[in-house]
Formats: C-alpha cells, sequence, structure tokens
C-alpha cells in the first residue's frame, strides 16, 4: 500500500538509494499502489558518481511491500520493507543488477527482465 | 393437563421460530413420511450420507413432528405419552422407543454452526489421513516443499521459523518467517493445502508466546531466534 509521500528502497544498482512516491500511474486518483505497479518517484538519496541524481523525478515499479500479497491458491507473501526497481518509460529496468526476492507476479506482468535479473525469485 | 399445557406451550415457540423458514411442514404431510421425499424438499440429496447429514433431518423430524399436529386434537402430539385415539398420524418408529418429556430443539442457526462443525472435522480427517501432517507449533523450525503450479517442477524447499498458528478446522494457517537474499519474508500457508507437498519439522526452540510477531523488530539471525 504505497501511496505518494512513501519512501521505499531501491532494489537495483542503478543509482538511486532511496526514493520517495509521488503519484501512481493507472487510474485517476488511485490510492494505493502494490506490488507491480508503476509509480513516479523522486530520487531523495543517490550514490556519487552515477547517472541518477538527487531529485530527480523517474519512473519505478514496486518489488516487495511490507503489505501482505494474497495469492490464489490461498498463500500471502509479506516482505520486510518496502522496494522499488527503477525503470524507463517502457518498463525496462534502468539498473543491471537486481537485490533481493522478487514475487512471482511481476513475470505476468511483463516485467520479464527484472525477473530474470533476480536472485531469488518467490 | 400438565403435558398439554407444556405442549401448547412448546409448540407455540416452535411456531415462532420456524415459522419463515419450515412453513411448508405444516402441510398435511404426516409424520411418518418424514423420509427421502421430505429430505429432498429440502434439498439435501446432494448431501453426503454423513453423520451431519442425519442429525440435520432427525433434528427436523422432531421439529415437524410437533409442529405438523393440530391443536384441536388435544392427545396428538402428547401422543408419545398416551396412546391416541386410534389415528395413525404419527408413525415414525423413533418415536415409541426413546421419549424424551420435552422436545429439545435449537435454534436453526445453532443447529447449522454445528453441522458445519461436524462437516468441516470430517473435511480435516479426510486430509489427514491422505497425507501426513506433523503438529506445527509456533517456536518450531520447519521446512517444507512447496509445489508451485506455474513452473510445474517442485521448487521452493522453504524453510524457516514458524511464528503464528491460527487454527480454524480446514482453514488452519501458519505462518513461516525466513530470511531470503537478505530480505526478511513471512509467508502464510493453509496447513491442509494440497500444495504442502511435505512437512518437515527440523527444530524446536522454546518459546513463551503464541505469536511470535516480536521477531519482526529483531533482525539479527532470525533463524537461530
Amino acid at each position: 500500500m504505497i501511496q505518494p509521500q512513501t519512501y521505499l528502497n531501491v532494489a537495483d544498482n542503478s543509482g538511486a538509494r532511496e526514493l520517495m512516491c509521488i503519484r501512481i500511474i493507472g487510474a485517476s486518483n488511485r490510492r494505493y499502489a502494490h506490488i507491480g505497479d508503476v509509480i513516479v518517484v523522486v530520487i531523495k538519496e543517490a550514490i556519487p558518481n552515477t547517472p541518477l541524481e538527487r531529485s530527480e523525478v523517474i519512473r519505478a515499479v514496486i518489488v516487495r511491500t511490507c503489505k501482505e500479497l494474497k495469492r490464489n491458491n490461498g498463500t500471502i507473501i509479506r516482505y520486510d520493507d518496502n522496494a522499488a526497481v527503477v525503470i524507463d518509460q517502457e518498463g525496462n529496468p534502468k539498473g543491471t543488477r537486481v537485490f533481493g526476492a522478487i514475487p512471482r507476479e511481476l513475470r505476468q506482468l511483463n516485467f520479464t527482465k527484472i525477473v530474470s535479473l533476480a536472485p531469488e525469485v518467490l | 393437563m400438565q403435558s398439554i399445557r407444556g405442549s401448547t406451550r412448546l409448540l407455540q415457540r416452535h411456531r415462532f421460530s420456524i415459522s419463515n423458514t419450515l412453513r411448508f411442514t405444516s402441510s398435511s404431510t404426516s409424520c411418518g413420511s418424514w423420509s427421502e421425499n421430505e429430505s429432498r424438499r429440502l434439498g439435501f440429496d446432494s448431501f453426503p450420507c454423513t453423520r451431519a447429514a442425519t442429525y440435520l433431518i432427525s433434528s427436523l423430524k422432531n421439529v415437524g413432528f410437533s409442529s405438523s399436529a393440530i391443536p384441536k386434537q388435544n392427545f396428538t402430539y402428547s401422543s408419545r405419552c398416551f396412546s391416541t385415539t386410534g389415528d395413525s398420524v404419527q408413525g415414525s418408529p423413533e418415536s415409541d422407543c426413546v421419549v424424551p418429556q420435552r422436545i429439545k430443539f435449537k435454534r436453526l442457526d445453532k443447529t447449522a454452526k454445528h453441522i458445519m462443525q461436524i462437516v468441516d472435522k470430517e473435511a480435516v480427517e479426510e486430509v489427514r489421513t491422505l497425507r501426513e501432517i506433523p503438529e506445527i507449533k509456533p517456536g518450531y523450525i520447519v521446512q517444507l516443499k512447496v509445489e508451485v503450479p506455474e513452473n510445474k517442477r517442485r521448487v521452493s524447499i522453504v524453510k524457516g521459523v514458524v511464528i503464528a498458528r491460527r487454527n480454524a478446522g480446514l482453514n488452519s494457517t501458519f505462518r513461516i518467517r525466513r530470511l531470503v537474499a537478505g530480505v526478511g519474508v513471512e509467508s502464510m500457508f493453509p496447513l491442509y493445502s494440497p500444495n504442502l507437498r511435505e512437512i518437515k519439522v527440523v527444530d524446536k526452540k522454546k518459546v513463551r508466546r503464541a505469536k511470535l510477531y516480536y521477531l519482526r523488530d529483531k533482525v539479527n539471525a532470525l533463524k537461530k531466534h
């Protein structure tokens, strides 16, 4: 349940370290974003000497939330932090590596490149 | 005399409780025919012939027995105690043997709840005879083999601490906490899910709680507790 003003960790090596959600892409006046949704973020903290800089507005896809993700077989997955992967306009990740566990639902949402880079697909 | 008074009171009480739902029982069916006809009218023909079904039918038999009696004939519903004037309205065999003085009849929702409990227990027993499910308590370290139907392979050996267990009959669930690639992940599984191929208890830790949610704040080596 990510909403504007939510801080998110970054799960790739694109150069940003912390992001803040500004807007949820999709329907207008959408309240919360979940895993697999694209959001507009601003970079609050960045690693120096990388293409991404602080206070840059970019897009990201949410890969981990503290709010549970329900599956059809009755199982529930809940992570310990909120994290996102920085993407470009088409949906390709900007970084080359992805850290942490990625849920399987991203594959159905056409983020196959992120899923293939993931060290562990939950 | 007293039995008639008691029976009228009983009849009124039954009328109040069942007037809406069992309106059709006040028809001219005799009590003896509470058989497959009635059960079909109640929509129970697809009911499995289990204890729950017999419980329901017998409890409804008791209801129909008392409510289909016409109040003008004073002795008909107390015919269990007395012999009637020859009316063969009550012909059900079980009225002759065990004759309680009052017909105890629970409210319909209580009866339904009881039946659901029986059905649930039967479903749980059925699953338990299929697979061996060990006892899982909070504090156990457990290794699961979870089948993922999307990959069509038996991926996912899930190993973690059980932090919670919720008992709800067939929907009993338990939560496992583990560290995956540096991120803490909690998963909740239904205990009787067919996707859980194997559950193995690896270790048992002593805990003094039923729900170990305090482990979310402790970050150091969760599996070592």
